[in-house]
Formats: C-alpha cells, structure tokens, sequence
C-alpha cells in the first residue's frame, strides 16, 4: 500500500516536525505518523471502500444449527430470484479442496480444514455462498436457499465436551479431545514436590471466550481475469501470504497466478491472521464468474462466525514454602477449540502452557494441555495469545495464596521476581529471557497504586493490585517454529530502494492494521540513510511486490523482525551511497559527509545532491566491475531467539455491594519493549491493549447457550466492547532494557498490554472485598457474576452488613 | 428481490447538491458510501451501536446506519470529506494526529464528526468527552488519545507533541 505524499508532507508541517525530521537520530522521536492526515480526511482505503459499482457481491449461507448433518441445500429458488451463482457443498468440493493447518497438536487427526461442509459443527459455520447483483440482492437470494440438517446432539464448553457420554463431534476419533502436549516439568515430578509443601493453593480458573472485534469486520474484493488466468485478492488479512498459500491450495491455482493484496485494515487484533473458508468461496465465486466479487461480513457475522479467542479452564496449582517462596507451579489447561482447529489450532492453548512461569523463579514448572472440539466456532489468534490466560493463572493464584498465607501480596511477588543480575534467565519451559529488570517495573507499578484509595467499610468498596507479566515477542526464530512444530517459517526480510530520483522506497511483510507499522519502519530507514522521513515510502502487503512472510503482523513481530532487517539494509545503502558519492568527488568514502541531502568532500570541496548520487547509481557510469548494480538492499533477518518485553500493572477499583458493579478508577501500566522507535505509538499501543484487558475483565464474553449451542452475543448490543466511560485514562510509562537479539534493541509491543489487566483488576476486586476473594476464578466480572457473589457471602444485602456507609 | 421500489433522492453534501436514484430501503450510509462514493463514512456494526457511520444531517449528528436515504430528502449531510476546508485539517484534526487520536482509523471519521458538532454547539469540553465520546466506540485507542484531542483542539493548539 502506498502511502500519500502530499498528505504526508502537511501533516509533518501541521505537526511542525518537518524541520525536526531531517536531523539524525530519529529512532526514539514521538513523531506524528505519516499516513494520519490522509486517514483524517475520510480518505482511507478499506476492503468495502474498494468497489467502484464492477462487483457483484456474495453473502455467505451459514448454518443455523450448533451441530448436524446437511442433507439437502437447495439453491433453485435463489438462482430463480436472480442470484448470479449459488455455491452448495456439492459444488464446492467439485472445485475446492480443504484448506492447510499449520500447527497441529501430537495426536491431532484433524489435518485440513473443510471447505465442503456435509457437518456442520457451530452456528454460523458458512454452507455455501449466493452472489447477486448488490449485498442486498445477495442476502435476499441466500434466504431463498432451503437447507435440510438432520439435527445431532450438540456439546457447550470444556467440560461438557470431556465428560463421559458426550455426544461426540468426531466419532470416528473416539473422543472430543484433540491432542495434548506437556511442558515443563514431568508431572510426577511436580506431585512429589506438591505433596511435600508446606503450602498448596488450588484453584479452577477460566478465561472466557472473546472476540476480537475489529471495528472493520472482515471483507475482501476477488477478482479473476479469464483471459489470463489470473486472481487478484483485496483481503482485510494480516497475512497476505499465507492467504494466498491457502487460496493456491484451496483453488487447485499456482501460487503465482494469484496476487494478495492488503487495503487500509480497520484493526484486526489476531482475527485476520488466517484464510477463512467464507474467505476462499468468495475467490471461488470470482473464478467461477469470471469477474469481481465483494463480500463484507457483517456484524453478527464478525461475532459468531470470525474465529474467537481464548475459551480455557484450567485446574492449577501453586506450591509455597514457609518463607513464601515459589516451590512448584502447575497447570491442566482445557482449552476449547470450538468447531474444528483452525491453521494455528491449539497454539493459544500451547502457548499458555509455555509461558505459565511467567516473571518468577520456580524450581518446578509444568503444564498439560488438552485441547477439546464443542459445538461453538472456532477459537484462534487473539491479542495476547495465551499469555493473558498464563498471566491470569498465575496472578491469581499468588494472590490466593497471599490472602491465605497472611503476607503482603507485593511483598510476596517481589521475593519470587527473577532479577535483573539473574538474566539471561531459563526457565522450567526452556525459554531463556534475554534481559529486563523485572523487579523494577513492579515497584514502578505498585509505587503508582500506593496512593489510591483502599477502603473495606462502606458500601463501596476500594482495592488495588499490581501485576507484572512477561511477554514472548519477535516471534521467532525459524529453528524454533520448526522444533515446535508450526509449519512456517519466522524470518522476516526487508528491503529499500534509492530510486533515480533520490526517493526512497522501503518493502516490508509486515501489514499496517492500525499499530503505526509504516512510520515506524519510516523513521528506521530515514534514521539509517540519513534522509527526511518525507523521502520515504512504505510498501508493505501485497505477494507481489513486498517480500515473503509467512508471519507477517502477528505475535508481537514487525517492528522487531521488519524493523531489524530494515536497519541493517539501511546502514548497508548508505555505505553504497557514501561510496559513490565519494567516487563522483573523487574522495574517500570517510571524507564524505551526508548534510541536508546534500553530499560534501571536505578535501576535494566538492558536493554533490544525495538526488545526483543516486542518478549516477542507476546510470551505473564509471561503475568498478565488482560493485553491485541496482541501488536497493535486501535484508534476510531470522532472530537468533525470542526476545520477552515485561510489564507491570496497577488497578484501583471501586466495587459497588450493592449493585456489583465494579469501576476502575485508577491504572497504571509501567512496560519495557526494549528501544522504542516511537514512544507516542508505544503508548497508544499499550493503552488501547489495556482497554481490552479491561473489556475481558468487565464487558465481554461470546457466550452460548449451554443447551442449544447458539451464540447469545450476536450483535454490539449483546457484546459490550469498552465504552469510553469503562475506560480511566491509562497512565503509561515505558523503560528501555535493550535485547541483544537484534540490531536495533527492539522488542514487541502490540500485545503486552493486554496480558496483566483482568488479573490486575480481579485481584483489586479481591482486594476490595476479600469475602469474595476465593471466588473470584472467572472473568468477566459483569455486575451480576459479582452481585451474586456478593449475595452468597452476605455483603448484598445493606441490611446484613448494618454498620455500612452509603458513599 | 428483482423490481424493488427505487426513487431519487436529492440531497445536499458537504455543500454540494446531490441526486441520485437508490432503492428505497436503501441506507443512508450506504448511498453516501456506494452510490455518491463517500468511502470515508464506515460502517461498523449497522446497528446504531458503535458511532463509525455518524454524519450531520442538518448539523446534527445522526447514525448513517439507522436512517434511510430517502429519509435525507432534501437535508443539508456532511461528511468527513467535507471537514477539512480548501485543503487545510482543522483544529480537530490536527489534534487527532497530534495526540495520537487514531490507530486504525475506522471509527474515527463519526467520532469526528460528534466532536465537530459539539464544538459548533458550543457544548463545554467535560460534557463532551463525557456524554459525546460516549456514544462511540474505538477498539484500538483506549480513548486516551481521543481525549487528549479533544482538549488539545479546545486549547486551540496543534503544536508538535
């Protein structure tokens, strides 16, 4: 996508950082992003803007049933009303295979994903598709549609689905778990050291599902060229290359005869970061027509039908000694894969078990996870992945076990928290964390909650809590993907090009969703070359032009993957331009020196334009024979390992006895993602990523009814993302503890701040309201979860407490 | 689905008139969006809730998505396209940008245009952060820097952060 220079060009000077731009040391600069004016106009290009009146557009036929099999799907009164194309599972399987998983569990037998669907496994799960004339004509044609579903029993949740009897979703597996893997520790092990503590908390603890609503749901624009066989794909995805991998594989196509290309994304918060089957029948449709085919879910769609996150119960132990240190920390994570796995299938679930040691020094740590199918849709990537879920786990239960050990909870996180002069620290799960000082961020945190109110009279309640958390970002080393098994790779590469007019154009995987991806890697190369940020250009998402990822913006990784492979491709070109810079001046290269684009010999007293040099590199004149040719670089950059960002977080809450409702009134969020290559960014990142941690912790859920498997939150009414009036304002502050992974210090960020918020706010309800404490085990903590909770332990009722103050 | 009732609606757009045929049902965001090619109005949820679709309709802010398009018949809309004049943000806009007001920037077009409407009505800042903002919903910003726009462009300044 590229980006807007006149636009670009007036939003430095509105900003007045036009002057400021040309100076060295750009890297660490609060800039105003570079693509924002054009944004501010009304002037972005999202997937639905892209239509000019040549498409028909699709509408996908969903099933209305949690589970079933499809005995009939009749589209003749469809066609007959005027629908260009009726798909039904027939016809999709006699032109579409399933599509590839990437990440599968030991014993997974499910290894594609179906794209004819004869079982249908959650409501919402697409059939079929009509295309007509408008989206309007498309979802009348699709209600025409008459579908026949032999009903089968259908199973909600975790446990049901694990429990002896349960209607099966694979009865040719036998079982409706899908495979399971153990980190850390054995767990004989681990019952030996348990069983001699001297302390062992235990406590069920569940994340609930969630979705990661975008405010652009997703959409895409096919078009397929009969003449010379061609797809082109405007996608809202993270992944354009995956996408096209998926759609070549699907469509029985060459990869080449397909190009995937990224619009403006309106966020996407790891709900883009896969081909969805809707998605491919939309292509299908456009190669069986011959033509254009546009397709935007709606809503409800967005809700029931975009893979949700998280959805995991776990049963976890922590074992103290009686000076309260960490002796052993386990966990048997469930985790509800929902339908069928998706590409990335159980890698949440896997993750939480990784990452369960989170900041501490165990002796002894492990976790089971098991992954189980049920009747809802499918859970996969959502910001934070798995980490929340650790995060919570742990948090939780060291906050238990303060209240029950009588210790100060601080005092107890401080005395377990690896230090600073510990690192490069292992631990139990075999990741190595590169370098942080943990304990400071925690007393940076806490040290910003300590003013806020605590009060256990009244009827409002006031309680606080300070959480840290440790993050895998830059995912990752190539070696390690393919250790654990994830089929892609984890490099990144990046490429710039000084063209012939001294303009500078910058290639990246990475995909710009909102996170400021393009003025980031913008200041990057402006800062190595030498040059303005105006002279720089962003390319990135599109299989065509901008190089191989098959990762792309996920995981924490494009600042840290792109933006290393940019850095070192930028130093590269300016050797390359200083050399023939000092070739035209018939000087050193070291005698040059690069000032307002203008190159300077101080013993010829010759100068040249930086737009001059980079005419001659092209021009190749006078070239030696050994010098490269095209003035461009390309940097492949695989990181040698991970690198972990840390944080701490602080919640003042206010819990209403008598209406259960729970306000956050004060929070704090102290993180360290290595270098910052601009704060102002870094700190809407993370504050945007708390807003949802508090979303998870209050608001949200993608519920299902127990008994009919339908989805109860199917519109923004029934799904309450956080309102501005649910949101304090987020005090952020970031240290800057640099990873020796990468060439730049960088660590991610666009994750981190989700990963302590419920477990922050929980345990400053708990806090509050000790009472209650020890069912405190599940988010969100909607006014009814906590009233109720209120009610059983007598705090609901004014009247029982007597003594209570109104405030 | 063939033969549904159409009729031209004439309206006027950022102070332009308009008139194009649509089909009755038609939304108003959408004929902004797909039959006059005003892309900048997004739709987030096509049912009143998140606040993406807002536009003025006779300066007021409306929900582009709960109104018809013939219900706009000879109504003054204005849109994002219309803020920015003889080329130059405005105060607004500048904020945002300033402050970091936007990330992805697809609910920020309607959130735009409340705040503008709030500022002509003279309506204080606290009120409008606390009743406007309310009616909108951004998923990546966590209001802050929304918020610190609004003050920014009420103190009359867009200077570098």
């Amino acid at each position: 996508m590229s980006t807007d220079h006149g636009d670009r060009a007036e939003a430095d000077a509105d900003a007045d950082a036009g002057a400021e731009a040309v100076r060295p040391g750009l890297i660490g600069r609060a800039l105003p992003r570079v693509h924002d004016a054009r944004m501010l106009r009304g002037h972005g290009r999202y997937a639905d803007d892209l239509d000019d009146g040549t498409a028909l557009h699709a509408a996908v036929v969903r099933s209305p049933v949690p589970h079933g099999r499809v005995t009939r799907f009749d589209g003749t009164a469809a066609r007959e009303g005027g629908a260009a194309l009726v798909l039904g599972p027939d016809e999709i399987a006699r032109h579409a295979d399933p599509l590839p998983t990437v990440w599968r569990l030991p014993g997974q037998h499910q290894r594609d994903i179906e794209v004819a669907t004869r079982t249908v496994r959650y409501v919402g799960q697409p059939l079929g598709l009509v295309v007509a004339a408008s989206r309007a004509a498309a979802e009348d044609a699709a209600e025409r549609v008459e579908l026949s579903i032999d009903p089968l029993p259908p199973v909600v949740g975790v446990d049901a689905a694990l429990a002896p009897g349960a209607p099966l979703l694979y009865p040719e597996a036998g079982t409706n778990v899908a495979g399971e893997v153990r980190f850390g520790d054995p767990a004989d092990e681990i019952e030996r050291a348990m069983a001699a503590a001297p302390h062992v908390v235990t406590r069920e603890l569940t994340v609930q599902r969630v979705n990661a609503a975008s405010m652009e749901p997703r959409g895409l624009l096919a078009e397929w060229i009969p003449h010379t066989e061609r797809l082109t794909v405007w996608s809202s995805t993270q992944v354009p290359h995956p996408v096209r991998h998926g759609l070549a594989t699907a469509l029985r196509l060459r990869a080449d005869q397909i190009q995937v290309l990224v619009p403006d994304l309106g966020g996407a918060f790891g709900s883009k970061t896969t081909l969805y089957v809707d998605e491919a029948l939309v292509c299908l449709a456009a190669r069986l027509l011959g033509g254009r085919v546009a397709w935007t879910e709606d809503r409800t769609e967005a809700l029931t039908a975009t893979y949700q996150g998280r959805g995991q119960t776990a049963t976890a132990r922590l074992a103290l000694g009686h000076d309260g240190r960490f002796l052993a920390l386990d966990a048997h994570v469930r985790g509800d894969l929902g339908a069928f796995s998706t590409q990335g299938g159980s890698g949440p679930f896997q993750i939480t078990g990784q990452s369960l040691e989170g900041p501490y020094k165990l002796p002894l740590a492990g976790a089971t996870v098991t992954c189980v199918h049920t009747n809802a849709a499918p859970t996969g990537a959502y910001r934070g992945y798995g980490m929340q879920e650790s995060t919570w786990i742990r948090e939780r239960l060291i906050a238990e076990a303060a209240r029950e050990l009588g210790l100060d909870a601080d005092e107890l996180r401080l005395r377990n928290l690896i230090a600073a002069e510990e690192m490069p620290y292992t631990v139990r799960t075999h990741m190595t964390y590169d370098t942080g000082d943990y304990p400071a961020t925690f007393r940076a945190a806490a040290d910003a909650v300590a003013e806020a109110p605590r009060e256990r009279t009244g009827r409002v309640r006031r309680g606080v809590a300070t959480v840290p958390s440790v993050e895998i970002t830059g995912y990752g080393p190539t070696a390690l993907l393919e250790m654990t098994g994830l089929e892609a790779s984890g490099w990144e590469s990046g490429r710039i090009r000084v063209n012939q007019d001294g303009t500078v154009t910058v290639f990246a995987g990475a995909v710009s969703m909102g996170q400021g991806i393009e003025t980031t890697l913008t200041q990057i190369v402006a800062d190595r070359l030498g040059v303005p940020m105006s002279l720089v250009a962003v390319r990135l998402g599109d299989t065509e032009a901008t190089p191989h990822s098959e990762y792309s913006s996920q995981a924490s990784r494009s600042l840290v993957l792109s933006g290393s492979a940019l850095l070192r491709a930028g130093e590269r070109l300016r050797e390359r331009m200083d050399a023939l810079a000092a070739a035209f001046l018939e000087t050193t290269p070291e005698d040059v020196r690069l000032e307002e684009l203008t190159f300077r010999a101080d013993k010829t007293d010759r100068t040249a334009t930086w737009r001059e040099i980079a005419h001659r590199g092209w021009l190749g004149w006078g070239r030696p024979e050994h010098d490269r040719i095209q003035l461009e670089e390309t940097v492949d950059f695989d990181p040698p390992d991970v690198t972990y960002a840390h944080a701490s977080h602080a919640a003042a809450v206010a819990v209403d006895l008598d209406t259960g409702a729970v306000t956050v009134e004060g929070y704090w969020a102290v993180h360290d993602s290595g270098v910052l290559v601009n704060p102002l960014i870094a700190e809407g990142q993370t504050a945007g990523a708390v807003a949802q941690g508090l979303g998870l912790a209050l608001l949200e859920e993608a519920a299902y009814d127990p008994v009919t498997a339908r989805p109860l939150a199917a519109s923004f009414w029934d799904y309450a993302i956080p309102a501005p009036p649910d949101v304090p304002e987020i005090r952020v502050s970031h240290t800057e503890t640099p990873t020796p992974h990468n060439p730049g210090g960088f660590k991610g960020l666009g994750e981190g701040g989700t990963l302590p918020t419920a477990a922050a706010v929980v345990n400053a309800v708990a806090d509050a309201v000790p009472e209650i404490a020890a069912r405190l085990d599940r988010t969100p903590l909607t006014p009814y979860r906590v009233w109720t909770l209120l009610r059983d332990a007598g705090l609901a009722d004014e009247g029982q407490e007597g003594t209570g103050e109104r405030s | 689905m063939t033969g549904a009732p159409e009729r031209t609606v004439s309206l006027t757009v950022n102070g332009t008139a308009r008139a194009a045929r649509t089909e009755v049902r038609t939304l108003l965001s959408d004929f902004l969006r797909h039959t006059l090619g005003l892309t900048g109005t997004h739709v987030g949820c096509e049912e009143g809730v998140c606040g993406s679709c807002t536009v003025l309709l006779d300066g007021e802010p409306v929900r582009a998505c709960l109104m018809l398009a013939v219900q706009a018949e000879g109504r003054r809309v204005e849109t994002v396209e219309g803020l920015a004049q003889n080329g130059e943000l405005t105060a607004l806009q500048r904020a945002f940008m300033s402050e970091h007001g936007l990330q992805c920037g697809f609910c920020t077009p309607g959130i735009l245009m409340s705040l503008t409407a709030a500022e002509r009505d003279g309506l204080p800042e606290e009120e409008t952060a606390t009743h406007v903002l309310a009616g909108h919903r951004c998923r990546c910003t966590g209001y802050n820097g929304i918020r610190a726009a609004l003050t920014r462009s009420r103190e009359g300044g867009s200077d570098e952060h």
